[in-house]
This record gives structure tokens, sequence and C-alpha cells, in this order.
């Protein structure tokens, strides 16, 4: 089960918000810090704190924090 | 211990997480610093992470580092950027794979030709970034290295060749500079392994090839080299004698007794480091003992061992006595007249040790270890502390070598300025107004570009083929190549005429290919295209983002005439097309298509 908390805490740290901001409307649209650098290292950070290896096809692409979620969510089912 | 001390042990443990470290990186870097410095970071890749773990280390030898990130590409741009910015180190990151696209795999296939004509554009280039550098504190020059593996058994195929022929040509060309340390990449790969050392995954993604683990290893080296940011000035080498320089104890196993020779476990490691130890004082360390002992013995070790490499003539100052080492070192600082906190001290003695320590933790001390060959690894990083940022006896000689083939060498590639080396590189743009073809790719540039976009406007596919064909707007893209090859389509253009006045409604370009002059050059067809619609008027406007301020000024630099700032800062600039002259780029063929 992905812990949501934890995933706001690493986004907000990562993109230098505040963790309360982060919700499911949280993009690289509205999030100024959200470039494709931090970007990169948003992804590092995600797959160190879930233990998870995300795919090459959705490292670029998830740029929401719904997408994230979703792409989590199953590589951690998928984990059992 | 204090939540400070706490927060700097997360920072040295290996396996806190990348946003753990984040975290202790900027609680830290709250505090008040006496040393801070700025350090530039210029390189063909993206290496964001490697400032994030400059930080890192800085922090933990009590330093901030400040980072002023480069753009893509632009070594002799960046090096402006930098001095605007007050930077006095920067780092530059050359990358070989990305000299030409995937160049590894390039190799194989390419003419000799294109490899002699790029090693020298090499040269041509970094002799001018050098030259500009030359202001700077220092340039740390990572030198290339090699990114896939090979499948050749003997490990001689062509990439080994190429890249041995371009680090000597950086070698040469840095060799002129005395504010050039040398950074070895290669040796960074081997320490942790090519395994660990890339990210495909992000080199392809974002030409990010580095990861976390490289970059730490790359920080550490570097700010080893650094000094640890001017933390420390080892000048003071204080040595004991017994089981430190020689094996046994002389009061007791007397002069035969003593463990110390070329041949035999093992007197050959404290010889070996004797040897070490020499080299040292040759390069201006002062050597001092601080022993108990009896003062005859050691001078007769000192004066008639057979097999002693250190003898009284590099000795600077010794405290042959029984006084406690503590009392000794500050006594030795006085007479030196240096600071202690100048000294290192080794001693195998873990008593010894831990005394100084406790009462003088500004002396950096070091235990031989009891395991002997060990004794080399520890040597290596007394070595580290005064040599990592001089200059060595070997790279000393070196560096001559290099001189005097760099001025063999010199009349081949030899770009009296920066305008020469850019003519040599035979830069054409393509400029092409409403190219149907494109419009994929432009709207995908108008998507993605950042940094250089002077308004930020986003166009959908749609609206690009709108533009295309409606009268009363025009979409200019332009593709950039020079001798090397093509960088593709990699800039864009809006125009809007109403009436008489011609509004540039955007302009974008990718970074890579800033800082030669391509964005200046193009402004000429633009105007006069704008003339034979009888709209003699040209406004253009910067609106700032998080991320453009980069354009902040460019209207200005094209020669546009500034009108107002209104709210947001947004800048506009009002034109007449008559008066308009571009920034002259004579290197600069351009090649017109509607």
């Amino acid at each position: 089960m992905l812990n949501e908390n934890v995933l706001k805490q690493v986004m907000a740290t990562l993109l230098k918000v505040d963790a309360e901001s982060i919700g499911p409307e949280s993009s690289m649209d509205n999030i100024p810090n959200w470039d494709s650098l931090r970007h990169m290292n948003l992804v590092l950070a995600l797959e160190e704190e879930f233990g998870v290896t995300i795919p090459d096809e959705d490292a670029g692409n998830i740029t929401s924090y719904k997408l994230i979620k979703l792409v989590l969510d199953d590589l951690l089912n998928a984990k059992g | 211990m204090s939540d400070r001390q706490n927060t700097i042990a997360l920072l040295s443990k290996d396996d806190s997480t990348m946003s753990q470290m984040m975290q202790a990186i900027e609680e830290l870097e709250q505090g008040g610093f006496d040393r801070r410095i700025s350090i530039g970071l210029s390189s063909s890749v993206t290496v964001d992470l490697l400032g994030l773990y400059l930080r890192k280390h800085a922090l933990m030898a009590g330093s901030r580092v400040d980072i002023v990130p480069g753009n893509y590409d632009d070594p002799i741009g960046d090096i402006d950027l930098f001095m605007s910015s007050g930077v006095e180190h920067m780092v530059l990151v050359p990358f070989f794979d990305n000299l030409l696209p995937s160049f590894e795999a390039q190799l194989e296939t390419l003419p000799q030709e294109a490899i002699d004509a790029k090693e020298a554009e090499l040269r041509g280039r970094y002799r001018i970034v050098f030259e500009k550098a030359r202001s700077m504190n220092t340039l740390y020059l990572a030198l290339f290295h090699r990114f896939g593996r090979t499948t050749e058994t003997a490990g001689n195929d062509r990439v080994v060749a190429v890249l041995a022929r371009y680090n000597v040509a950086l070698r040469e060309e840095a060799a002129a500079f005395s504010n050039i340390r040398i950074i070895d990449s290669e040796e960074i790969v081997r320490t942790v392994g090519q395994g660990a050392a890339f990210d495909m995954r992000f080199y392809f993604l974002n030409k990010a090839p580095y990861t976390r683990t490289f970059m730490n290893e790359f920080a550490r080296r570097l700010s080893a080299a650094a000094r640890n940011f001017g933390a420390h000035f080892y000048k003071v080498l204080v040595l004991d004698c017994d089981n430190t320089l020689w094996g046994g104890v002389i009061g007791e196993d007397l002069l035969k007794g003593v463990r110390l020779g070329p041949y035999d476990y093992p007197g050959n490691v404290f010889w070996r480091m004797q040897h070490e130890i020499a080299a040292l004082e040759r390069n201006g360390v002062l050597l001092c003992l601080c022993t108990k002992n009896n003062p005859e013995d050691v001078e007769e070790v000192l004066r008639d061992h057979p097999d002693m490499v250190l003898r009284n003539e590099q000795i600077v100052a010794k405290k042959v006595n029984w006084v406690d080492k503590p009392s000794n070192l500050r006594e030795l600082a006085d007479e030196l007249n240096v600071g202690i906190d100048s000294f290192v001290f080794m001693d195998d003695s873990a008593f010894e040790c831990e005394a100084v320590r406790q009462q003088l933790p500004m002396v950096k001390t070091v235990q031989v270890p009891s395991n002997l060959s060990d004794y080399p690894r520890v040597m290596q990083g007394v070595k580290e502390l005064f040599l990592a940022g001089g200059i060595s006896e070997e790279s000393r000689s070196k560096t001559e070598q290099y001189r005097q083939r760099a001025n063999a060498k010199e009349s081949m590639v030899q770009f009296a300025s920066h305008d020469e080396y850019l003519a040599s590189l035979g830069i054409e743009v393509g400029l092409t107004r409403n190219s149907a073809g494109s419009v994929a790719r432009i709207s995908e540039l108008s998507m993605k570009s950042n940094q250089f976009n002077l308004t930020t406007k986003r166009y959908s596919l749609a609206e690009i083929e709108r533009m295309m064909q409606v009268p009363d707007h025009a979409v200019y893209s332009l593709v950039v190549s020079d001798k090397f090859g093509s960088a593709g389509l990699t800039g864009v253009v809006v125009m809007r005429y109403e009436g008489a006045v011609a509004f540039v409604e955007n302009f974008l370009m990718s970074c890579r290919v800033i800082g030669r002059g391509v964005e200046f050059a193009i402004w000429k067809r633009i105007f006069a295209d704008a003339m034979q619609r009888k709209c003699y008027e040209v406004r253009a406007e910067y609106i700032p983002t998080q991320k453009n301020a980069q354009v902040a000024d460019f209207y200005d630099r094209l020669g546009m005439a500034f009108s107002i700032e209104t709210d947001g800062a947004v800048r506009q600039y009002s034109q007449s097309a008559h008066t308009f002259v571009a920034p002259e780029t004579p290197w600069i063929t351009i090649n017109y298509a509607e």
C-alpha cells in the first residue's frame, strides 16, 4: 500500500515546497519548481524511498501527483 | 551529540536517502559560515546532482558552497555568467560520448578526418575557455572517460585510442594555465565501478549520465582537491619514530634490530613509507619528529642506519624527549611559527593519538595501522591531505612536458579570438518561414523550452498550423548546423503583424545551440520581412518566469530600444525597423527558405 504522506514528503523535499501544498491536483504545470532536472531527482528519490524501479517509459512522464500515485501503486502491488 | 553533529553524521552515511540528504543539507546551510564559496558548473551533459554533492562535502568540511549552474554545453558563455555572479571556482565536465551524439558508437565508422577535425575543434574551443577562465581562482577540469564498455578483449579499440588522444589534447591545452586542476574521471569510474557509475535511462531521457554514487565520489575528490574548500591547509607532517618510520623500538632493539630495508617484511613496508614521506618533503611539506626516545638513539638511526631514507637534512625540527606529545606539538608550532591547525600528526600508538585528538582537535591525527599492509592506504590519505590540491613532483614535470608539446602544436590550432574559433566551425543557420513539414517539432519545442524562452507562450500543433496559414502571422524556425553535423530544428520565432506594427509573440531556442550568436543572426531577415509587409515598428516583450532569467536582457543585447517595464516585471521593447542594427555575426551563414 502506498503511503501517501511519505510520497508528499518526498515530493515536498525534492520540489522545495510545503508538504501541505501537495495534493491530487499537483503537477508540473502548477508547481513552478518542478522542472525537468528536479523531476529526474524526484524519480530517483521515489525509487529509493519505495524500493521500486520505475520503467523508462514512465520515468519521464509521471509529471503529476495522480500519475506518480498510479505508477507507484502498480509497482507496489506487483511487488506484493 | 548536538543536532548539528547528528545532521552531519547523517550526511556522511552512504545509505541516507536522497530526500534525507537534501533535508540535512538545507538544514545545515541555515547556519552561519566563515568560509563560503561559489562554484560554477559547466558541462555538456546534465550534472546538477554534482552541485548537491559538492554542497554535502563542503558542509562535512565545515564550509558552505553555493552552486551556480551553467547552460547546456556552453562553457564560454558560462564563464561570462559565472564572472557576473561572482563565482571564483568552476568545474568543467566535458563528456566524451556527447562530443557528437552517441560519439562512442559512431567512432568505429567515423572517418579519420572527422576525428582529427573534432580534435582541432576541441583544442581551439578549450583554449578559448581556459584563456577566458584565467580570472577564475580555480578551474577543475574533468578529463574524458569511457561511457560504454569495450567488447575488444585486448581493450584497445578505437574508443580507447581516440579517448586517450583527446585527453592528451585537454591536458596539453590546460598545461599553460596554472589555475587549472585536472580531475581524472576515469579513476572515479574505476573506483565506483563501471556498472554503478552510469544511469542509461537518464542519459537518454535528460542527458544526465551519472549516478548519485558517481557524483558523490566526484564531489569527494573535488572537495579534497580543493582542500575542503579552504578549510585546511596542511603544511607540517609530525612523525613518531618507533613503528612509524621503522619497525621495532630503537631503545630496545638497537640499530641492528630495527626493521627497515627494501627487501624483507616488515622493513620493506616502512622503507616504502619513508620514500613516500621523502616525496612529500620534496614538495614542500615540513617534516618534524616527535618521539619518546633518547635523542642519541634517534640521531644514530638518522645518521648511521644504511637503509634510512629520511635523514637529518630533511627534518626541520625534532622533539625527542619524554614530554607528552600535545605539549611538544604546541612547541613545534611556536618554533616554526605556523598555525597548529596546519599539522598532521602520525603515530602508531592509540594512546598518543587519542591524547592529541583530545587536547588538540585542530591537528589532523592519523594512526599508523597495526595491520601493516594497510599502511600504504593510510599513507595515501595523508598524501591527499597535502597534495590533492597542490602540485606534486610528478605532475610538475608532466606539466613541463605537456607545456613543451603544447607549444609545438600551437601553430596547428590557434585561434586569435573567439570569433575566429566560431568562424572555423562553419556555422550555418537554415531559417525557414512557415515550414509546414516542421509543425510537430515546432510545437514540441515551444512546449519544452523553458530557459531560452522570451514569453513562454506554448503552442499546440493546431495553433502552429493555423498561424502558418493566416496572413497576419508567421512562424520562423531555424536549423543550426556546423561542420560536425546538424543540431536539428532548435529555434522558433512567432510573429504577428497588425497595421504598421510587427509583434514578436515569442522567441525560443533549445539550449543546445546557445552561445554561438545564432540568436542574434536571424533578426536582420525577420526585420526585413516585417518592413516588406509595411510594418515599420517591431515590438517585443520579455515575460519573466521561474526559469528564463538568462534571457531577461536578451532584447537589450539584440539592440532593441527598451520602452517600459510593466506589472510582473514584463519588459517591453519597441524598435524602428529602419534603424535596427543587429549585433554582427560574420561567422554565421544564413540560408533563407520560404
